[in-house]
């Protein structure tokens, strides 16, 4: 059991006695500072979709399945393809990886788990934090070295961060991949 | 007021409140509850934990008895565990997220089970918001443990989100009270609001406790006209008990202070519709939270958002989206004061605050007219509770 709050891209929930593989988490705060979680998820069963809606502290009934350790292979679309230690490969459909999506980059050393329902890889979850080089941001506006001045920047393999003002090209950044977030420079 | 006569055939609603800072979240569900009956003759069912805050905006309500009837609501006393029996009816809304008794749960649960029984459509009504995730996350379900799905419902500035709340009839009230200053005129005197000539600046004040609001005060008396600032007893006055040089509990309402060109009013408490017509004679609002914000917004006079406040400062994000969605369309001349007295004001910014009122006197009229028209760009066409009908007729 989790609660909504600590759900994960690549988690596997059951929703009214089907599993359902989260692609993607959005939390955002109502009034009085309490979290809301926007959930898409798709249906393991049906191949259908679907976005549902809950308090950050609703339980949800998360199910441990089968998963291996492995590390990104190659990208062969619409499949990412994993490999564990003994070399098999494992593909996944680029939807469910979700937002896990931006993150993935050729040559990267990250350990992911890959989750497998009736035999077949369902989804991947990144390590937390991973870091990634910064290919592209605008040069510091202010000379702020506070970390509250935040702006957009590019990173390896395309996706975009919002990092502290202080972060420049070539930098490498640590991310949280739960929420996108920019941890700190390293 | 005319007597309301339910729908004999229409299933009761029932909405949960639990009071938090003790005008806002009762406020707003109090609203809802009133229309829900008076516009859609619903039974309507309100559930409050204290009857005691909801009397200050209900005087004739007697907190002491467990089940009430006013504005054709049954207001019922919420003591947990429940200790009035449940009956479910066909909606059952669970206000600004407040969590639902158990026994009440237990009934849905029963009712989903029973393949021969309707089970009531369980809402969340969320807090007001003009960020633009709001659109995305309004109206999905939220399939709980059990299997029944809850559908969260919320508020919003635009066509796809539940729209805000204002009665059919409210546009035209206030329109037909600001046309005639008598009416203001016989308001003050009512409320015991002495020396106001028909002329004068009067601003009403219903804040939470911020620095910016003696700047303002200190920065009024110098004013070259008249001024009046008429406050509640309660958190604004907490802010301006330096100014006031004494203790503000002790305060009581009709007395006055003359400070400079400025007299600060102490307000007695009123009904929601005495409220609205305050905000209606004001020519100046400053509100807060979401009930007297959007009071505000259809009282059709410049005002300040004071935001209740979050971790993180986010409750600037917040206050930011609604300015962008305010301003859209208004000149820079015009936007900018107006955003900065916000902004000054919600930041506690004593110099940021004066300096951009100054600005903001130079551009009234044009504000003021951006006030008149903007409560039809708010509403869509369609408000909030004939938005929350039509969601539970498709759901």
């Amino acid at each position: 059991m989790k609660t909504a709050h600590e759900i994960r891209p690549g988690n596997v929930i059951m929703l009214d006695g089907s599993p359902w593989v989260v692609q993607k988490t959005e939390t955002t705060r109502s009034g009085r500072n309490a979290a809301i979680v926007k959930l898409k998820l798709k249906n393991l069963l049906l191949d259908s979709g679907t976005e549902q809606t809950f308090k950050g502290e609703d339980k949800l009934d998360d199910i441990i399945l089968e998963r291996l350790d492995c590390t990104y292979s190659y990208f062969a679309d619409p499949m990412y393809v994993f490999m564990d230690e003994e070399y098999n490969q494992y593909d996944v459909e680029a939807d469910n990886l979700g937002d896990a999506a931006a993150f993935i980059v050729d040559g990267m050393e990250d350990q992911c788990q890959v989750t497998f329902y009736n035999g077949k890889a369902i989804s991947v979850e990144l390590p937390v934090h991973i870091v990634r080089e910064v290919i592209y941001t605008e040069p510091s506006a202010r000379g702020d070295t506070s970390g509250k001045v935040m702006k957009p920047a590019t990173i390896t393999g395309g996706g975009t961060v919002t990092v502290a003002d202080f972060v420049k090209v070539g930098d490498k950044i640590e991310i949280d991949t739960r929420t996108g977030e920019f941890k700190k420079r390293v | 007021m005319p007597t309301i006569k339910p729908n004999p055939t229409a299933k009761h609603w029932d909405i949960f409140c639990t009071v938090v800072d003790n005008y806002g979240d009762i406020g707003v569900t109090w609203r809802l509850a009133k229309q829900l009956a008076a516009e859609y003759l619903l039974p309507v069912n309100l559930w409050v934990d204290d009857l005691h805050s909801f009397s200050h905006i209900l005087p004739t309500l007697n907190p002491s008895l467990p089940q009430q009837t006013f504005n054709g609501v049954n207001i019922f006393q919420w003591n947990n565990p429940l200790d009035i029996s449940y009956n479910a009816g066909q909606v059952v809304i669970e206000a600004f997220a407040c969590e639902l008794p158990e026994q009440v749960k237990t009934v849905i649960e029963q009712l989903h089970q029973c393949p021969q029984s309707q089970t009531p459509h369980w809402i969340n009504l969320e807090y007001l918001s003009a960020e633009e995730w709001v659109e995305g996350c309004h109206g999905l379900p939220s399939t709980q443990m059990n299997g029944i799905k809850k559908w969260f419902y919320f508020p919003g500035f635009t066509h796809n989100t539940g729209g805000l709340i204002c009665e059919k009839h409210i546009l035209n009230d206030r329109i037909q009270w600001q046309a005639n200053p008598n009416n203001k005129m016989a308001l003050f005197a009512d409320l015991g609001l002495h020396g106001i000539k028909v002329n004068d600046t009067v601003i009403s004040v219903f804040s939470y406790e911020t620095d910016a609001l003696p700047a303002l005060i200190h920065h009024w008396q110098t004013s070259a006209t008249a001024i009046h600032a008429l406050v509640p007893k309660g958190r604004s006055l907490t802010s301006l008990a330096s100014v006031l040089n004494c203790d503000t509990q002790n305060l009581i309402p009709g007395q006055q202070f003359s400070l400079g060109n400025l007299t600060v009013h102490i307000l007695p408490m009123t009904d929601q519709i005495g409220f609205d017509r305050l905000l209606w004679s004001a020519d100046f609002n400053i509100v807060r939270g979401e009930d007297s914000f959007l009071r505000a917004q259809w009282a059709a006079k410049p005002f300040i958002w004071h935001i209740y406040p979050q971790e993180d400062d986010y409750h600037l994000v917040k206050l930011e989206a609604f300015m962008k969605i305010y301003c859209d369309n208004l000149p820079a001349e015009i936007a900018t004061p107006w955003r900065e007295v916000n902004l000054a004001f919600n930041q506690g910014d004593q110099n940021a605050i004066v300096s951009y009122w100054q600005q903001l006197n130079s551009v009234i009229l044009p504000l003021q007219q951006h006030a008149i028209n903007w409560p039809n760009n708010a509403l869509n066409d369609a408000d909030l509770a004939s938005r929350l009908v039509q969601f539970v007729k498709n759901s």
